[in-house]
């Protein structure tokens, strides 16, 4: 009798336990039309990409990527990240601390720590990074290559993600969010005169780099409520010679680092200094603006933050 | 014979020079506005009226009765702060290469003569990629350390070759030829270990290599005109010297002529002038050579109107071809542009075998 209550009762709480490890073990995975979107991510490139469960562990090898997984609540999946990444933590300090690793360079990530890591998940950007996507596939890993070509690329990246971590929700919100946030610019700046913008990645005395209708930049401009004075040039970066600029006499000046690879960022007065440059329109009315250049140059959320703060810039009248 | 005596004998001045020198500098002026045409497209297109206004206006006096009203602040910025002194440049680093190589050539008697003996280009050079290796980036009157790195660095190439190849009392010439030959290697030498080193500045001492001044401003200039012009006028001084120095060294110390101080004070000059010159422009080739040739070959080897003359042709030459490399641009370059080196080279090099082909072939030194 006793023995028989006994036994009913190991039945029951093995029964609960079973259901109970079952529940929690596939809580969170995948189904259905999930489960499709998991097995199905195609990236920027066009890469098909085939993920059975939720990664892990995600290395992020680009500031970019890393910036979208902890704007999705991603967070604790990340596992390595690289030297360059300052947002939304100072990972610099947290590899110091050793709560994050380090996989060094942005342009040449060291192997063999991503190897050491076995992630289930890499988040890479395009350009200088192809070489290191192509062997990291060769070695059997999982990438998926964010290297978006305009604003809305950006909002379907972070999709992307969602989908791929999934946090489809918090993308969604996300998404959501950031294109209210835009909306709300194009309505305020829908009627304003469109100022002239000049938007400086590199600076030589006769001849520097902008950027031109190719660039992603150049759609910020104009969402903000600008003309980019080079958007005429079918191109990405563009060189120009300095009387070119002259010539085309800019509204307003947008400084990001104007030294490529060098981070360095023109003072004000030095481009008022610039020979030539005070017979402009933008400095002559003081209307030379510096901005972060890790919210415009970086493929992630901040963008919208970067439209926002040129909307100001172009349109102080407005805010 | 007098020094006088042997002059007019062998070298007559005629009465066509004046007319020459007056045509070809008319020439130049010319050249020189008309190069101010040559640039980007602009949105606002320059006309030639809107160049000759933009000049007008800056003629004291004449100056406040020129009408400028079509013209805009940017229009003048463009031709004032931009496309004069690249011109100005041209004019400068031409008549400063092509004077060189006259003396050169004088006083070695060499028609392979120019900066490249003596170690002076090598001299420049070496300084110069150390300047770009090191990155360090200072502003001295004008010049950057680049410049100055150059301009030091071919004059004490200059003072190297000359004090090793000092027998006794004299400087022969041919020892010092070879000296400067080989300098001249060692420094290319070592040119060649810094661009393996290198790295991503290999492009910036590659394109310092083949010479050119794109990046030109006025402040440069400022820094560079009084030794280039000082030392063409100075050395027109020795013109006569130059003379009886092709007669022989020997020869013109009979008649009278200080070989060694003229020798010396000649190569000082002719240095210095191309240490300024290449300070500002890197290594253009061709021009110091040929233009000498070029010009002795139409006007006679007479020292006193050959120095002129070459001057003078070296100049126009450097800002025509400056005017080849602003319209041919290409995306593909770095500057976006052709560095003018590779054009007087490219263009000069046939264009001379041309005309020693017509003149069968024959050289006078």
């Amino acid at each position: 009798m006793n023995t028989k209550y006994l036994i009913a009762a190991v039945v029951v709480i093995v029964l609960i336990a079973s259901a109970a490890f079952v529940y929690i073990y596939y809580q969170g995975q995948p189904s259905g039309e999930e489960l499709e979107a998991l097995q199905n991510l195609v990236d920027d490139h066009g890469y098909k990409t085939s993920l059975t469960a939720y990664p892990e562990k995600i290395i992020s090898v680009a500031p970019s990527c890393t910036e979208i997984l902890f704007a999705i609540g991603a967070d604790d999946k990340v596992v390595a990240v690289t030297n360059y990444d300052d947002y939304p933590y100072d990972f610099a300090a947290w590899i110091a601390a050793g709560n994050m690793t380090s996989v060094g360079d942005f342009t040449s990530p060291n192997m063999e720590v991503i190897i050491s890591l076995n992630p289930d998940l890499i988040l890479a950007s395009g350009g200088v990074q192809e070489d290191n996507v192509r062997s990291l596939r060769d070695f059997g890993y999982k990438v998926l290559v964010l290297d978006p070509t305009s604003v809305d690329g950006i909002l379907k990246d972070i999709e992307l993600v969602g989908n791929a971590t999934g946090k489809q929700a918090e993308a969604m919100t996300l998404v959501n969010d950031l294109t209210s946030r835009i909306n709300a610019i194009a309505e305020k700046v829908a009627n304003a005169t469109k100022p002239k913008v000049y938007y400086e990645t590199y600076y030589e005395t006769t001849s520097s780099w902008t950027i031109g209708a190719l660039a992603w930049q150049n759609e910020l401009i104009e969402k903000a409520g600008g003309i980019n004075i080079f958007g005429d040039q079918q191109t990405d970066y563009y060189q120009y010679q300095a009387e070119a600029l002259i010539d085309r006499n800019p509204d307003v000046i947008v400084l990001p680092a104007s030294g490529m690879g060098t981070g360095e960022q023109a003072s004000i007065d030095a481009v008022k200094a610039r020979p030539g440059w005070d017979t402009m329109s933008a400095v002559q009315n003081n209307r030379i603006y510096q901005i972060n250049p890790n919210i415009i140059e970086r493929a992630g959320p901040r963008v919208v933050d970067a439209i926002e703060q040129m909307a100001v810039f172009f349109h102080p009248e407005l805010f | 014979m007098s020094k006088d005596e042997v002059e007019s004998t062998f070298f007559r001045r005629t009465s066509r020079w004046k007319l020459i020198v007056l045509l070809l500098v008319a020439a130049l002026i010319i050249i020189v506005i008309v190069s101010l045409n040559f640039g980007s497209e602009l949105k606002t297109p320059i006309s030639f009226s809107d160049i000759l206004t933009i000049l007008g206006k800056r003629i004291p006096f004449l100056g406040d009765h020129i009408d400028s009203s079509s013209i805009t602040l940017q229009m003048e910025a463009i031709i004032l702060t931009y496309r004069l002194p690249r011109v100005i440049a041209g004019v400068l680093i031409g008549a400063a290469l092509a004077a060189a190589g006259v003396l050169y050539q004088g006083v070695f008697k060499n028609p392979m003569a120019e900066s490249y003996v003596l170690g002076v280009s090598a001299g420049a050079a070496v300084g110069a990629s150390f300047a770009i290796l090191s990155g360090i980036s200072f502003a001295f009157l004008g010049l950057g350390l680049l410049q100055v790195a150059a301009f030091v660095g071919a004059l004490s190439a200059m003072f190297l070759v000359y004090s090793i190849s000092r027998v006794g009392s004299r400087v022969p010439v041919e020892t010092l030829l070879l000296n400067g030959i080989a300098v001249n290697f060692c420094g290319f030498a070592i040119v060649g270990l810094l661009e393996i080193l290198a790295g991503n500045e290999l492009g910036n001492i590659v394109g310092w290599l083949i010479g050119g001044y794109s990046n030109i401003l006025w402040k440069s200039i400022w820094s560079v005109l009084p030794i280039i012009v000082v030392g063409i006028v100075a050395s027109y001084f020795f013109a006569r010297d130059l003379n009886v120095l092709s007669m022989g060294e020997e020869t013109a110390h009979h008649l009278g002529v200080n070989v060694e101080r003229s020798k010396q004070i000649l190569l000082v000059l002719a240095s210095l002038i191309t240490a300024a010159a290449v300070s500002i422009s890197g290594l253009i080739g061709f021009v110091g050579l040929m233009i000498p040739h070029l010009t002795r070959l139409l006007i006679g080897p007479d020292h006193r109107i050959l120095l002129p003359t070459s001057t003078v042709v070296g100049a126009i030459y450097l800002v025509i071809c400056d005017d080849i490399a602003r319209v041919i641009t290409t995306p593909f370059l770095s500057t976006g542009e052709f560095p003018v080196g590779i054009i007087t080279m490219l263009f000069g090099g046939p264009f001379f075998i041309f005309l020693l082909k017509r003149k069968k072939g024959s050289y006078k030194p």
